[in-house]
């Protein structure tokens, strides 16, 4: 697993750095006339000025002592700034993947048992919508249904300044958890439906029903478990991927979390929270895949790893 | 200013202000200002920030900030120093000598005593190197700062700088920073992130919410009197996108918020807010440039850029694109100024003329319909800075009028920061962009031989003279008849074209009292300690 970091801390460093244009760009944003001498001080002060190779050896050696660095805008501790951001992110990615697994399930279960009526067409249509619709319109038009016109949500942000109650704060959640888990409710609920309907059709649930099991425990005992296999693989990797797909949720929902932080700092060429917030994303894809490894020797007890 | 109220209707019904949050009509509850805030800033110190310092100023001041009628007016200063009050004195060396007196009775938040000392003390750390000041060159003839009292300052200037009112936008505490290194100055979190930050503002520094907010509260012992600020609080919501600020503005969550022009029209139809244009200090302009051969070939003559420029309508782009909530522009200076030049040619959209100007330069249409001369076609590279939308909008206009008289335009765009770098390389032929003016222009670092923001290639010895002269009067007479000239030069001149005064739509709940929007960089809250809260 360090192997595998290391080498991609190297490529990430690299593809950031062939970005065009640096962390000076931010100097002339408001449009103001600007000194010359001031960009060139200002790069040099950053150590931008440097050979990349050069500046990736100071930052993967202050990274492995822990320290990933000062970030060029806020002058600030990288490491200080995600601490602070990153439960923000998490809270808002594990509300979204509570929520999609449930009615992932619910809705998967559901369309492959009562396979081609109606509630399998209306869950294959929500599907096909729900991995169509952009996010952020998505979000927009929540927005002005749930916070304009029935003013029963809070447009934005994470609580009211002020307010300290957990109603207040769930309210808020609402919104972007809602939009960030529609696509994966959408994408879990195909694959379990056509997963359990090929475990539907296997001998072991054909033996099962001859024992005289309830409908209910051959489905979601017998069949739903190993039906999950596949599944489990794809919601482990979209763990990550609920984390990029976070950038766009909380942006639009000033939701304060890494996803927007991300952004600022990649208009901002600020390379060492950008480094830090990618290393961050890197290991956890990594520690998530290793999870779905796991989650399959549950499910699955045939399945062992020495 | 120009600030138009679009609509401002009666509160209380659906899509109001605030509702009941502000603790407006309650006499009991604090007055708290919700502002819509278009961004998270950087830091807090407003010398060293790259965004603009809204926030920063409701809580530091500076010797002078700007009003609603782009005039300098006097803040921690009695006075803006003037030949006429005898406060600028030109030596017989050449040098000059500025005195500002200074508002007296005046504290830091921290309960020390603001001085002249603090002045100067901004300005060392201003013109040392690596300050990172955008304005630092335009300090550096100071080469001294003395105090003759606690609250006198006394420059000693190498020569006359027209524009001297506008420096000093913010003091720093010497009793919090002094002693510090430049280098550690700019890296002190404490006072970046606001916990060590003292201001002699109406507002002092209360919370920062990372990612959320920033709040301030009322500055009890502010300088110009108990009576002032009239707000108990101000939360600084960070909302960048603009639908989201839309929403939250239309869902009564915030008071204040700045929107985009083409949301104007939705808003306005809003109870409880107005709608107000702010006519901004920035003008859009199109801008060609002689750096590449293949430029200077198209560029090189003044009739063919003049052409190109008749071939563009203007008032179609103001009054249909930007749906009329922008004012054609003919001069960089806005016409708030007093150094606007009223008489600066104006570029008419004739795109008759603009063929035959064309035909008679020798570029003659080919079987394509795009105009040729010596076998090179007429096709050039404009360079689009993305996620600018008026900007790439005005852009396709301009591409498909110029189209019109056989020259094709084509895109190449790029993200903000590679947008920029190549625009510093000069390796570009034309774009669309805009500047910031101060209030008291002073245009020859953008259009100066070599002029540190004039990356067009264009050279005019004659333009740089009358520039040149301009920023070294002291005189309002003199040095507005070198302005005015300088503008009907850069206008003969045809190598860059301005289009409109940039308008920013700010939605203001009825409940604010005393709000007088500004568009110069010190923005609409520059009068923050008259701002009153109530229906």
């Amino acid at each position: 697993m360090i192997p595998l970091v290391f080498g991609i801390t190297i490529v990430l460093f690299a593809v950031i750095q062939a970005a065009p244009g640096g962390p000076e760009g931010a100097l002339l944003e408001t449009g103001r006339f600007i000194d010359p001498e001031v960009i060139e001080a200002y790069r040099e002060r950053l150590g931008v000025d440097q050979p990349v190779p050069i500046q990736y050896v100071r930052w993967i050696g202050g990274a492995m002592r822990g320290d990933l660095g000062i970030s060029f805008s806020t002058t600030r501790p990288v490491s200080e700034m995600i601490i602070e951001r990153l439960p923000a992110t998490l809270e808002l990615m594990g509300a979204s993947f509570l929520l999609a697994a449930l009615l992932a399930f619910a809705l998967g279960t559901l369309s492959a048992v009562k396979q081609y009526s109606w509630f399998d067409h209306l869950g294959t249509g929500f599907s096909f919508v729900g991995i169509a619709m952009p996010v952020f319109w998505f979000a927009l038009i929540l927005q002005l249904v749930f916070g304009v016109w029935l003013q029963w949500l809070p447009v934005a942000g994470t609580q009211t300044v002020g307010a300290t109650s957990v109603t207040d704060h769930v309210l808020h959640l609402v919104l972007p958890t809602v939009v960030l888990s529609l696509r994966y409710v959408a994408g879990w609920s195909r694959y379990l439906r056509s997963s359990l309907l090929v475990a539907l059709r296997t001998d072991y649930v054909r033996t099962a029903r001859a024992k005289g099991l309830s409908e209910v425990a051959v489905v979601c005992v017998h069949a739903a478990r190993n039906a999950l296999i596949p599944v489990v693989s794809v919601m482990a990797l979209n763990l990550a991927g609920l984390f990029s797909g976070a950038v766009i949720t909380e942006t639009i929902f000033a939701w304060p979390g890494i996803g927007r932080m991300f952004v600022q700092a990649m208009f901002a060429r600020d390379y060492p929270l950008l480094m830090g917030i990618l290393l961050l994303g890197s290991v956890m894809v990594v520690f998530f895949n290793l999870v779905a490894d796991i989650a399959y020797g549950i499910l699955d007890p045939r399945i062992r790893y020495e | 200013m120009l600030a138009i109220a679009v609509g401002a209707c009666s509160s209380g019904s659906e899509g109001g202000a605030p509702r009941g949050r502000s603790g407006a009509d309650d006499p009991d509850r604090p007055k708290i200002l919700r502002v819509a805030y278009t961004r998270e800033i950087d830091v807090l110190n407003a010398l060293t920030s790259q965004n603009l310092v809204d926030i920063q100023f409701s809580m530091v001041e500076g010797l002078v900030t700007t009003n609603e009628n782009n005039d300098y007016i006097p803040v921690l200063a009695k006075q803006i120093p003037t030949e006429d009050n005898e406060l600028i004195v030109v030596n017989d060396d050449g040098t000059v000598t500025m005195t500002w007196p200074l508002q007296e009775g005046v504290r830091w938040h921290d309960g020390e005593a603001f001085t002249a000392e603090d002045v100067c003390f901004t300005w060392r750390f201003v013109s040392s190197a690596g300050s990172q000041v955008y304005n630092r060159n335009q300090y550096l003839g100071i080469v001294a700062c003395e105090t003759p009292d606690e609250h006198t300052v006394e420059f000693t200037w190498t020569s006359v700088l027209g524009y001297y009112a506008g420096l000093f936008e913010a003091i720093l505490p010497e009793h919090v920073l002094g002693g510090m290194s430049t280098e550690e100055i700019i890296t002190y979190v404490p006072y970046n992130r606001g916990d060590a930050l003292v201001g002699t503002g109406a507002f002092r520094f209360a919370e920062w919410r990372s990612g959320e907010y920033i709040r301030v509260v009322r500055n009890d012992d502010y300088w110009r009197g108990p009576e002032y600020p009239a707000i108990d609080e101000i939360v600084w919501s960070f909302i960048p996108d603009s639908n989201t600020r839309l929403n939250s503005l239309k869902a009564g969550q915030h008071h204040f918020g700045q929107i985009e022009p083409t949301q104007v029209e939705e808003m306005a139809a809003v109870d409880g807010y107005g709608v107000h244009l702010v006519s901004q200090n920035s003008f859009m302009h199109f801008d060609l440039s002689l750096n590449t051969a293949h430029a200077r070939l198209l560029f090189g003559e003044r009739d063919v850029r003049q052409a190109l420029f008749h071939a563009i309508d203007r008032p179609a782009i103001a009054d249909l694109l930007m749906q009329g909530t922008v004012t054609v522009a003919d001069s960089p200076l806005h016409p708030s100024s007093p150094y606007h030049n009223e008489a600066a040619p104006s570029v008419a959209f004739d795109p008759e003329l603009a063929n035959r100007m064309l035909d008679e330069a020798g570029w003659r249409r080919g079987s394509d319909g795009i105009r040729v001369l010596d076998g090179e076609r007429f096709t050039f590279k404009m360079l689009n800075r993305a996620g600018t939308a008026d900007r790439i909008a005005v852009a396709q206009v301009i591409q498909a009028q110029l189209k019109d008289v056989g020259v094709e335009a084509t895109f190449e765009t790029l993200e903000s920061a590679a947008w920029t770098q190549r625009w510093r390389s000069g390796e570009w032929e034309a774009l669309v962009s805009a500047w910031f003016l101060p209030a008291d222009p002073a245009i020859t670092g953008l259009y100066a031989c070599g002029g540190p923001n004039n990356m067009t290639g264009f050279c005019d010895r004659e333009l740089d003279e009358l520039m040149v002269r301009s920023d070294g009067f002291l005189d309002f007479d003199r040095r507005k008849q070198a302005l005015d000239e300088a503008q009907v030069s850069l206008a003969a001149s045809a190598r860059s074209l301005p289009i409109y005064y940039n308008v920013v739509p700010e939605v203001v709940s009825t409940e604010v009292g005393n709000y007088r929007g500004s568009g110069t960089n010190f923005g609409s809250f520059w009068n923050l300690w008259q701002w009153t809260l109530g229906s």
